[in-house]
C-alpha cells in the first residue's frame, strides 16, 4: 500500500498478488503474519481481496494472521468481510489472539481458546485437559482445522505411529 | 417522425432530488427519440440542493452524449442558484456542448476555492480511467466534522466505509462512458449534510438480475430485491463479493440516515427502522422519466 487508507476491490487485488508472490516464493512458511502498522482505515472491499480471499484459498495449508491494528475500528470492516466470505482470521495483539470472521461454536471456542495459548496440541493432549473420548476430541480438532481457524501438521506419535498437531495460526 | 421541444421549469424554493423528479415527470421522457431540444429553466429565487445538481448534471450530459440540444436557463443569472452551481463545480463537468444563459463563467469559482469549504466537497468526476484516491477521505472528512466536530474513530471509519464502498462500485460495474459523480454539502439550517453518489449505467437492478441464480430471490420485486442487497448484499460476481451496499448501508444506518435510490425509472425512499432499512417505511415510484444510472443519496443528521 503507498498510502494509509486502502480502497476497493483494484487495490486489494495488488496486494494480494503481492503476498500470493511472497508466500509462493516461501513454500516452508505454513504462517503468515500480516503487518497492518501505518494503516488507518479500509473499506470491506479491500481486505476481502487482499487477505481474507488468499487465506480463504489456502485454507487448511497455511495460515494467515493479523498484528499491529493501530486502529481497532479498522476491524469492523475486515470482520465484516471475513464474516461474508466465511474465513476466520486471527487477530494477535501481543500474546492475545482473538478472530474476526464467522464465529467459532460453543462446544468448540474453549478448545479454541486452549489453541491460542498453546504451541500445538494433540488429540490425546485434548482428550486428557477436557475429558473428552478419542472421537469426540478428534472430530472438534478437525472441525476447528477444516474451518480454517488452526492449521495441523503430521508427525510422528510417542507410540511410533503418526498423529498430527493442530496449532494455532501466529 | 416529428422533432419536439421540451421546456422544464424548476420554480422558486428549494429543489432537491424528489422535486426535480416531479418537475421532470412532468414531460414526455426526454430521452425518448423525437425529442431533440430540451431547456432547463431555472426560475427566479430557484435554489437547487446538491442532490438534483447531481441528477440534472448527470441527465444534461446523458442527453447530450445522445445527440440531443441543451439549454439551461438561469433567470437569476450569476448572483441566483448558478453562482451555487458554479462553486459546486457543476460547470466544469457540464459537457462543453451545452448552452447556458447566462454564459457560463469564465473562471470556475469551484476550481479557485476548491477544499476550502469545510460544508462542501465539490461535485468530483468518477471514472475508472481517472481514479481519485481522495475523494472517499475528503467526503468522509468533511461529513465526520460536521457531524461531530471532533476527531470521531468510529464515524470516521463510517462515513469512509460508505462513500469507499459506493464509488468502488461505480468502478466495478457501472459500465458507462458517461461519469459518474460525488458530492457532499452541509445544510446547516437543516442540520443535515446530503452526499451524494451516482453513475449513468444500466442501474443496478438491470446489472445485478441476469445474474441471480436464486430462484428465490429472483421472483423478488424490485422494493423487496434493494431491501436485500441492503441487508444481506448480492453481486452478479457471486456469493463471495457483493457486501458494498450493504456495508455502505450498515454503517449509514448506524447514524440513522435516510437512503435515496433513484433508478432508471422509479424511485426508493428509505429510513432507518430498527436498525435496518425496511419494506414498510419505504415509499416508492415508479414510472418515473428515464434518468440512467443509479443516484444515491445518504442524508445524514448533524447532531
Amino acid at each position: 500500500m503507498d498510502r494509509a487508507d486502502g480502497w476497493g476491490h483494484e487495490e486489494g487485488r495488488q496486494v494480494h498478488l503481492k503476498l500470493l508472490s511472497r508466500v509462493e516464493e516461501n513454500p516452508a512458511d505454513l504462517v503468515c503474519t500480516i503487518s497492518l502498522a501505518g494503516v488507518e482505515r479500509t473499506d470491506a472491499s479491500f481486505p476481502r481481496e487482499s487477505v481474507i480471499e488468499l487465506a480463504r484459498r489456502f485454507r487448511g495449508h497455511r495460515g494467515f494472521c493479523l498484528t499491529d491494528i493501530e486502529n481497532p475500528d479498522l476491524l469492523e470492516n475486515w470482520d465484516a468481510a471475513a464474516t461474508k466470505i466465511e474465513q476466520p482470521i486471527c487477530v494477535w495483539n501481543g500474546g492475545n489472539g482473538t478472530f474476526i470472521g464467522p464465529k467459532s461454536t460453543e462446544g468448540t471456542s474453549e478448545l479454541l481458546n486452549y489453541i491460542l495459548s498453546n504451541p500445538f496440541v494433540t488429540t490425546s493432549g485434548v482428550v486428557s485437559k477436557f475429558k473428552l473420548v478419542v472421537q469426540n476430541a478428534s472430530n472438534k480438532l478437525n472441525r476447528l482445522w477444516k474451518d480454517g481457524y488452526i492449521l495441523r501438521r503430521e508427525c510422528v506419535s510417542p507410540s511410533g505411529g503418526t498423529e498430527y498437531q493442530y496449532f494455532r495460526i501466529k | 417522425m416529428r422533432s419536439s421541444e421540451i421546456n422544464i421549469t424548476f420554480p422558486s424554493g428549494w429543489i432537491d432530488g424528489q422535486k426535480f423528479d416531479q418537475y421532470i415527470n412532468m414531460s414526455a421522457w426526454l430521452h425518448n427519440e423525437p425529442v431533440s431540444k430540451i431547456t432547463f429553466n431555472f426560475g427566479n429565487g430557484c435554489k437547487v440542493m446538491v442532490d438534483a445538481a447531481v441528477r440534472i448534471l448527470s441527465l444534461a450530459n446523458q442527453l447530450i452524449s445522445c445527440g440531443k440540444n441543451i439549454y439551461l436557463v438561469f433567470a437569476d443569472g450569476q448572483s441566483g442558484t448558478m453562482g451555487y452551481l458554479d462553486r459546486v463545480g457543476f460547470f466544469d463537468l457540464l459537457d462543453p456542448s451545452i448552452k447556458t444563459n447566462p454564459d457560463r463563467p469564465s473562471v470556475s469559482s469551484a476550481t479557485l476555492h476548491k477544499d476550502t469549504n469545510q460544508n462542501l466537497v465539490e461535485i468530483a468526476r468518477i471514472n475508472p480511467k481517472a481514479r481519485d484516491n481522495s475523494l472517499p477521505s475528503r467526503l468522509s472528512e468533511r461529513l465526520t466534522n460536521a457531524r461531530s466536530g471532533s476527531n470521531d474513530g468510529q464515524l470516521s471509519n463510517a462515513t469512509y466505509t460508505v462513500f469507499a464502498e459506493l464509488i468502488d462500485n461505480i468502478y466495478q460495474h457501472a459500465a458507462t462512458s458517461v461519469d459518474g459523480y460525488a458530492a457532499l454539502q452541509v445544510y446547516r439550517n437543516g442540520n443535515s449534510a446530503k452526499v451524494v453518489v451516482c453513475d449513468s449505467g444500466a442501474g443496478i437492478l438491470e446489472t445485478l438480475r441476469p445474474a441471480i441464480t436464486s430462484e428465490r430471490i429472483q421472483k423478488l420485486n424490485d422494493i423487496d430485491l434493494i431491501i436485500h442487497i441492503l441487508n444481506d448484499g448480492l453481486s452478479r460476481f457471486g456469493p463471495s463479493r457483493g457486501c458494498g451496499l450493504k456495508t455502505s448501508a450498515s454503517h449509514a444506518i448506524k447514524y440513522n440516515a435516510d437512503l435515496e435510490i433513484r433508478l432508471p425509472k422509479s424511485l426508493l425512499k428509505l429510513v432507518p427502522s430498527r436498525q435496518v432499512y425496511e419494506k414498510n417505511t419505504a415509499h416508492y415510484s415508479d414510472n418515473l422519466s428515464l434518468i440512467w444510472g443509479t443516484h444515491i443519496c445518504f442524508s445524514f443528521l448533524l447532531n
